[in-house]
């Protein structure tokens, strides 16, 4: 499931994104990464459908994604964000079975098919025993788990994550990036993730793209793009990246 | 010493004595009034027909909108009203500048406005009295008494006392002796509503009947009406409805044909007989000549043998006439209201 | 309340559901004429084969079919109508605090009324204007807010500002008008049974169970929608489409029963809130419990009216004194603020 992007604009009142020409592999988790208000989010609600594109800007293998219709469109990508404001305390084996909604059409109810789907994602991030908790009573990494789960059950060959790490302790950190890693190569997902962490997003990634104000700047396998010089030119700031152990250590 | 303290004493004393006296009024409130008043303010019309039928009309320096907007007889009875400036709107709100620009010695307002006396009293001093007739000929009569006496015209007030009693003795002196059966059942349906009834309409006794809700309380201080059930109506199955047929008639929501044709009251006595009937109820409380009109009206109704042989119209306007000294008026509300359809 | 959310006793919710129709036959043997339960027996029967019980008076019959049932029958369909109404919105706009009137149907119709009353007279019953302009209202609503679908913000503050205005229309008319002409509005504000009869069911009985069905089938897309629109519009959701669907829906039947019985508080407030503290928010179950026990609520608040005494009371505040009680102990025994 490939992801072409040309030509993408959207603009906000005092910011505008614009991404010429970008490519991403099938099966690959690519980072996101750059200063805040680089426009990541916003480059992921994009290529998500959450925010109204132009036609001919966005290629799902081929197909233009905005002359697709919302459920298709969700078969093919799904846009994960960061936090659920939890107003209504659903059960998380009601909130998982929503990502479901895309098979649903709006007058029925889940099949069972659905609720195995749901059950089977959950299970896939590890929560199973959690199906009758309330969403607001488990902690804040496993409701991220639960997010994923729910885009696991929508069964989109694409996710995008937006800060899917951000505010979660390392042990945590940890398990999420290896829950992506684990969605890409068994589930042969194509994975967009955004960081703030570059450590993590080098360690973690097949790919990198750097963002600066709205733009582009640099995009390529991790190991190649993460250079000192580039980091500068990214963060306005003198980094040192350290090579310890087959991992890279970012010093400011 | 002790001679100027008794002279200041005896000085002040009448003072007190003669000038003022305290009234109770319809809202339990007693107020303090000045024994003669020169500049009257009325919200409320059946005080404003009162000081038109005493004679006291040039001492209106203000009345309310419905007198000037609503009543059918104003404009006829007292074309020098359209001058008068109108001081409160239908919503209950009084225009108090105005108010105290027209400097009145006393207010009279309804009952029925909760908080319009104490707000006016309050901001401006000026005694308000909350008066009504509630459906009763003695308050009425009481308020005759009242305004008379306010404006030195106790003679005149005396003079329409004597009539309006002797007018209602000489029904009542027929119907008084009538036997609890013989006296028809009668449901009032007031208000625009099927539901909304008066818990005391003294027409309706004098004039031989019973209201069937005379057992009920109103629903709050300061009204006379309250809140029954369609089923309470059946329940009561009276032998008469009467329907409030002051409204104009394209104005009217609860009509005769409507009521007869109801078939939730189809085994009501009163439909089964079609006697159903519209009367002149209140329009704003009463009007005194009206209301003697009604019970003669209802007297013939409810006992045609005793009193079928009155001629309504001429001694509708003979009333009229009594009251208010003008010819006809009487004739011009039976144009208005279809008066002639309702004795069919 | 973790492990229970499913698990609440199926009892209870079936209890629930079913409870209607026992109060329907409980409401029918209720009312200041007093017939005993042999003679509503006899009724019911001589309704089915007239030759059965030829001495049942008409008076019975009257009652019972033409006062009774359509009473009961506008309280249990009034009832369900709002609570679902209300339970649906505040799933679209993901805030337990919205009530069914929010988008401005109660004073759309308040003033179609009384317009209605005041230019058209008789001839035109206040409901067909209430019904109208309370759809105008939610109309206005949609217009301000305008393309501005991802703000439901701002469909909120427009649905204050629509309410505003027509509050205020309302009281130019109440102004001006005669209050004799508008005696008739008298009722219908504060909310009234009174006056229920087939007439003013035959045509908003069918509207509400319209709009009922609709939302009973959106009763799951009523869970996504709750999410943000962002997360709604990722799952694959039309959001604009389903959201004008619900809105036309709990409009329709909002606007129904308040032109005929006028407006009732905290009904479409209160009862999804007590639903989603006994049985968790899932709207599959929220929906039609929200139903059950919105019209249970009402037609008890009814029977109270018409059991204690001859002269009525406003129904809304029986609905108040009902449902605030009950949620009271609810919140007491769940100690949670938030559902």
């Amino acid at each position: 499931m490939s992801i072409r992007v040309t030509n993408l604009a959207f603009a906000f009142p005092k910011f505008s994104l614009r991404v010429k020409e970008l490519a991403f592999e099938s099966a690959k988790v690519t980072a996101i990464v750059g200063p805040n208000g680089a426009g990541k989010t916003t480059f992921l609600k994009c290529v998500g459908a959450v925010l109204p594109t132009a036609k001919g800007s966005l290629f799902i293998d081929g197909r233009d994604l905005a002359a697709l219709k919302s459920r298709e469109r969700a078969r093919l990508v799904c846009y994960v964000p960061q936090e659920h404001d939890t107003t209504f305390n659903y059960s998380v084996s009601d909130f998982v079975l929503m990502g479901r909604a895309a098979y649903i059409s709006a007058f029925a109810l889940p099949s069972q098919e659905d609720t195995r789907a749901a059950a089977e994602a959950l299970d896939f991030v590890g929560l199973t025993g959690y199906a009758d908790r309330a969403i607001s009573e488990i902690s804040s990494g496993e409701r991220r788990l639960v997010l994923i789960a729910r885009a696991l059950a929508q069964q989109s060959d694409i996710l995008l994550m937006d800060e899917p790490t951000t505010f979660l302790d390392p042990k945590h950190e940890t398990e999420v990036l290896q829950l992506v890693r684990k969605l890409a190569v068994e589930k042969m997902k194509t994975i967009l993730v955004t960081l703030h962490s570059l450590e993590m997003a080098v360690q973690h990634s097949d790919q990198m793209v750097f963002m600066k104000r709205g733009e582009v700047v640099a995009h390529g396998k991790s190991a190649d793009v993460f250079q000192e010089s580039l980091l500068e030119s990214v963060y306005d700031m003198k980094m040192k990246i350290i090579d310890w152990e087959g991992r890279k250590i970012v010093l400011r | 010493m002790i001679s100027t303290v008794f002279a200041f004493i005896l000085s002040v004393g009448p003072l007190f004595s003669d000038q003022d006296k305290a009234i109770k009024d319809n809202l339990r409130r007693t107020v303090t009034v000045p024994a003669r008043v020169e500049r009257i303010l009325s919200l409320q019309p059946e005080i404003t027909r009162i000081l038109l039928a005493l004679g006291a009309s040039d001492r209106l320096v203000g009345i309310d909108y419905f007198i000037s907007r609503d009543d059918h007889l104003f404009k006829i009875l007292f074309p020098g009203g359209a001058r008068l400036p109108v001081v409160s709107m239908p919503d209950e709100s009084v225009n108090k500048e105005l108010i105290a620009r027209l400097d009145p010695d006393i207010i009279f307002t309804s009952p029925t406005e909760l908080q319009v006396p104490d707000s006016i009293q309050r901001s401006l001093g000026i005694p308000v009295v909350a008066l009504a007739s509630m459906g009763s000929f003695d308050g009425l009569l009481e308020e005759i008494e009242l305004v008379g006496a306010m404006t030195g015209l106790e003679e005149r007030a005396r003079e329409l006392g004597r009539y309006f009693r002797e007018k209602i003795r000489s029904i009542t002196e027929c119907t008084r002796p009538l036997a609890l059966e013989d006296r028809p059942r009668t449901y009032l349906a007031f208000w625009s509503s099927l539901v909304r009834t008066p818990v005391f309409y003294e027409p309706v006794q004098a004039a031989g009947g019973r209201n069937v809700a005379d057992n009920l309380l109103p629903s709050r201080l300061g009204t006379i009406g309250t809140v029954i059930s369609v089923e309470q109506i059946l329940k009561w199955d009276p032998d008469v409805i009467l329907i409030q047929g002051s409204f104009l008639p394209r104005e009217r929501q609860v009509t005769v044909e409507g009521v007869l044709e109801d078939k939730r009251l189809g085994s009501v006595k009163a439909i089964k007989q079609r006697r159903v009937h519209y009367t002149l109820g209140f329009w704003y409380w009463w009007d005194p000549a009206g209301v003697l009109v009604e019970t003669l009206y209802l007297a013939g109704l409810f006992h045609p043998e005793k009193f079928g042989r009155l001629d309504l119209e001429k001694e509708g306007n003979a009333i009229y006439k009594k009251f208010y000294g003008k010819t006809d008026v009487f004739t011009d509300l039976i144009k208005s209201l279809d008066f002639h359809e309702w004795t069919k | 309340m973790s492990g229970q959310n499913n698990r609440r006793p199926k009892g209870l919710a079936v209890f629930i559901l079913i409870l209607p129709l026992f109060l329907l036959l409980i409401s029918l043997s209720i009312g200041s004429y007093g017939i005993s339960p042999r003679g509503l027996f006899k009724t019911v029967f001589s309704v089915v084969s007239p030759a059965s019980h030829p001495d049942v008076p008409a008076a019975y019959r009257d009652i019972l079919l033409r006062i009774r049932l359509p009473r009961v029958l506008l309280a249990m369909a009034v009832g369900a109508a709002l609570s679902v109404s209300g339970a649906s919105l505040q799933a679209l706009f993901k805030n337990p605090l919205v009530n069914e009137y929010i988008l401005g149907i109660s004073s759309g119709a308040a003033f179609g009324a009384a317009l209605s009353l005041v230019f058209l007279g008789r001839a035109f019953p206040p409901q067909v204007g209430g019904f109208v302009f309370g759809v105008v209202a939610v109309g206005a609503v949609l217009l301000i807010s305008g393309k501005a679908e991802s703000h439901f913000i701002s469909l909120l503050l427009t649905g204050i500002i629509v309410t505003a205005f027509f509050s205020a229309l309302l009281s130019l008319v109440e102004f001006f008008a005669s209050p004799y002409v508008l005696q008739a509005l008298f009722f219908w504000l504060m909310g009234s049974l009174s006056l229920a009869s087939w007439k003013d069911l035959y045509i908003s009985l069918p509207l509400i169970a319209v709009g009922l069905v609709i939302l009973y089938l959106l009763r799951w897309r009523l869970n996504v929608l709750s999410m943000s629109d962002e997360e709604a519009r990722s799952l694959g959701v039309n959001v604009r489409r389903e959201k004008m669907l619900v809105i036309a829906a709990t409009t329709l039947i909002t606007a129904a029963a308040t032109a005929i019985v006028g407006i009732i508080g905290w009904l479409g407030f209160i009862v999804p809130h007590l639903v989603r503290m006994m049985f968790g928010a899932d709207n599959r179950r929220v929906v039609p419990l929200s139903a059950a026990m919105g019209a249970s609520i009402m037609m008890i608040a009814d029977d109270i009216i018409r059991g204690l005494s001859s002269f009525e009371i406003p129904i809304g505040i029986f609905t108040s004194l009902v449902g605030i009680p009950i949620f009271l102990v609810l919140l007491k025994k769940t100690r949670k603020v938030w559902l």
